[in-house]
């Protein structure tokens, strides 16, 4: 039983050279693309139709942190091909270093679950479900940062709007950490200084790559057919009918987002009011220390004329506490959020404009 | 092959009777289901005919929700079927600390040949979920000449003076596609790569795309129906009363909610959140550009 059982399992790593049967050659116009030693940096991004649904189904069940999960595939040729995805279980409620463990725990069984059912194992990023445009945050970006030093080619994050899907339209986008980000996040230097040097503002934070979605032949045929069968049967019940959301004149959403942006607004305000705070003390406190360090040139001097030793200079700095620099990144992150929101504002404002000619149009018939 | 996982030989299990819950009368399967089993088929060996699996979901009193699913190691000749338990486990341990609310309500497999094996696994499925009453689905890919893409569903029944786990009869059941109407742009999403040569489809798409092509798509809807009316009129088809009561409500709604007063106000409303969130824009835009610059001077 045993033996029949070990025939039907995929051998694991099983040497090429044993289950070597007649490969075709590779033609040499591919050559590099199998080539691993060659970095290949991704440009674009493929997501699977199985994985798509499967985002749409974990975020509509949408827990208050966001639903959150690991994307699993390869990449060739520049084009990362995501074929899978799971679901990481919600860690809001345990404490932290417990929930770590098990979500460690969870990953390997699961990784390991699918090679066993041949899929891909190799994890290629995560996802993410927002509401609202707004995906700039602190978790998001150090999770990512986590990320981006463990895998190859640095991982992608890709997320998907909870909100506008609601009204017709299911939008998913993939992001990697620009360079100048993890440099500055390697060396945690988020200080004016540090941004300055490499002129990081909250839209080069995060790269945008291209995103497309691919459907298997097998699930584009089977779609097909489901599709098509109600066209043919008089019960609406196993098929897809037309859907008309994006019509949908109401504007309800557009509250929210308002109420979103003036939230963010006010957490932006406190956030550079502390800022300020800290600026100023740090000024106030660096006053503190020239004074200090010039009475004491003085007293020097005096006594140098009058034929004295003079007395060290550099214990007078550490007399006073200097508090070190601010960093920088929550007020960049907070204002990425406003920006993503006023964006999403206008873009629904814009169609709700077009929206409205068209019905005042057609009433007017 | 050194961790060669137990296996639990279904024929090995004991055939006495299980007081059954009321018998489920109606399944409705989330897309997601189906697609993992697509890609389930998709990944098998070359020496598969076919693909089993667990379905995930939820049970009422008659019906029976699969929400999910995951592929079960198996593994069957002539006699004998082996479904690798371990794994099955592990599997939906790692699935229920994810979403609790989905136990085990059966299984599936591809293709739509209910054999004696079948009915094996049906008692062995309805064995690890007894008292309940497993479900199973059959995923037909579509591939074989001659067989339609779809999906049935069934429940076991026994069969016979003394019933043994290998006979057993499959009660068709009623199955519909369910999902969340959110979900829905998910799917259209999908269904949209359909038409595309490559299957691919590109994200994001912009508001304005959408809308043109749910316009496009009302149009064409009533291109049809104005052909199907002008036939009628014109005598060549027979009107249908049902469709042109349907015509009649549908149309007869008028935007008449719209008048000249409120359309205005509702205008300068989004005008102005317009303006509003260009103003935000550009005013983050320019304080992250002056923080760069007050660190310069």
């Amino acid at each position: 039983m045993a033996a029949a059982l070990a025939a039907s399992l995929p051998a694991p790593s099983a040497a090429p050279v044993v289950a070597a049967p007649t490969f075709a050659q590779i033609p040499s116009s591919m050559n590099h693309l199998v080539d691993v030693e060659i970095e290949i940096p991704v440009t674009s991004v493929q997501l699977d139709g199985m994985v798509i649904s499967k985002i749409v189904k974990h975020g509509r069940g949408g827990s208050a942190g966001g639903a959150c999960g690991l994307l699993v595939g390869l990449d060739l040729d520049g084009t990362l091909a995501v074929s899978n995805s799971f679901p990481l279980p919600n860690r809001a409620f345990d404490d932290d270093e417990k929930a770590s463990k098990s979500t460690t725990r969870y990953q390997a069984s699961m990784l390991r679950s699918l090679k066993e059912i041949q899929a891909d194992d190799s994890v290629v990023g995560f996802y993410q479900a927002i509401s609202l445009g707004a995906f700039y945050t602190q978790t998001l970006l150090e999770t990512h940062a986590v990320h981006q030093e463990r895998l190859r080619h640095g991982g992608i994050v890709v997320v998907h709007d909870v909100s506008p899907s609601a009204t017709g339209k299911a939008t998913f986008r993939a992001f990697r950490l620009s360079k100048a980000f993890m440099e500055l996040y390697k060396k945690s230097n988020f200080t004016t200084t540090g941004l300055m040097g490499t002129s990081l503002t909250f839209s080069s934070i995060l790269e945008e790559l291209p995103v497309t979605i691919r459907t298997n032949p097998l699930l584009s045929s089977f779609l097909g057919v489901m599709s098509q069968s109600d066209d043919t049967t008089e019960s609406s019940g196993s098929a897809l009918c037309p859907n008309f959301n994006s019509l949908n004149l109401s504007t309800a959403g557009t509250t929210k987002s308002l109420e979103r942006i003036i939230d963010s607004l006010d957490a932006y305000r406190n956030e550079e009011n502390n800022l300020a705070y800290i600026s100023r003390t740090i000024a106030r406190e660096k006053v503190k220390v020239d004074a200090a360090l010039q009475k004491r040139k003085d007293e020097n001097a005096t006594r140098v004329a009058q034929g004295m030793n003079p007395l060290p200079e550099d214990d007078v700095a550490r007399m006073f506490k200097v508090p070190p620099e601010p960093s920088r990144l929550e007020s960049l992150v907070l204002l990425g959020q406003i920006d993503a929101y006023a964006k999403g504002l206008e873009e629904t404002a814009g169609t709700s404009l077009v929206k409205m000619y068209a019905a005042k149009a057609s009433s007017a018939v | 092959m050194s961790t060669v996982p137990t296996t639990a030989t279904v024929q090995d299990t004991s055939s006495h009777s299980i007081t059954h819950h009321a018998t489920p009368t109606k399944v409705t399967v989330h897309p997601v289901a189906l697609f993992s089993i697509l890609d389930h088929y998709l990944r098998r060996t070359n020496d598969q005919d076919r693909v089993i699996g667990t379905l995930l979901g939820t049970r009422t009193d008659s019906q029976v929700h699969v929400n999910s699913s995951f592929a079960v190691l198996h593994s069957e000749t002539k006699e004998l079927v082996a479904v690798d338990e371990d794994y099955l486990r592990t599997m939906y341990e790692l699935h229920h600390k994810v979403n609790q609310k989905d136990v085990i309500v059966g299984w599936y497999s591809t293709g739509s040949n209910l054999n004696t094996n079948s009915a094996l696994l049906q008692n062995f499925y309805t064995q690890e979920i007894a008292p309940h009453q497993a479900i199973h689905i059959s995923l037909n890919t579509g591939l074989e000449e001659g067989q339609d893409a779809g999906v049935k569903a069934f429940v076991g029944s026994p069969v016979g003076v003394s019933s043994k786990p290998e006979n057993c009869v499959f009660v068709p059941l009623p199955v519909e596609l369910k999902f969340n109407e959110s979900e829905r742009s998910g799917i259209d999403l999908l269904t949209s790569t359909l038409s595309s040569p490559s299957s691919v489809a590109t994200q994001p798409t912009a508001d304005l795309e959408v809308l043109e092509q749910s316009i496009q798509s009302v149009s064409d809807m009533l291109d049809r129906v104005l052909t199907y009316v002008r036939s009628v009129l014109s005598g060549e088809v027979e009107g249908n009363q049902a469709v042109g009561r349907y015509l009649m409500d549908t149309l007869g709604a008028g935007a008449d909610d719209l008048e000249k007063s409120g359309f205005n106000a509702s205008l300068q409303d989004t005008l102005m959140v317009s303006y509003l969130a260009n103003l935000v824009r550009s005013q983050a835009e320019v304080s992250s550009r002056l923080a760069l610059a007050t660190a310069a001077s």
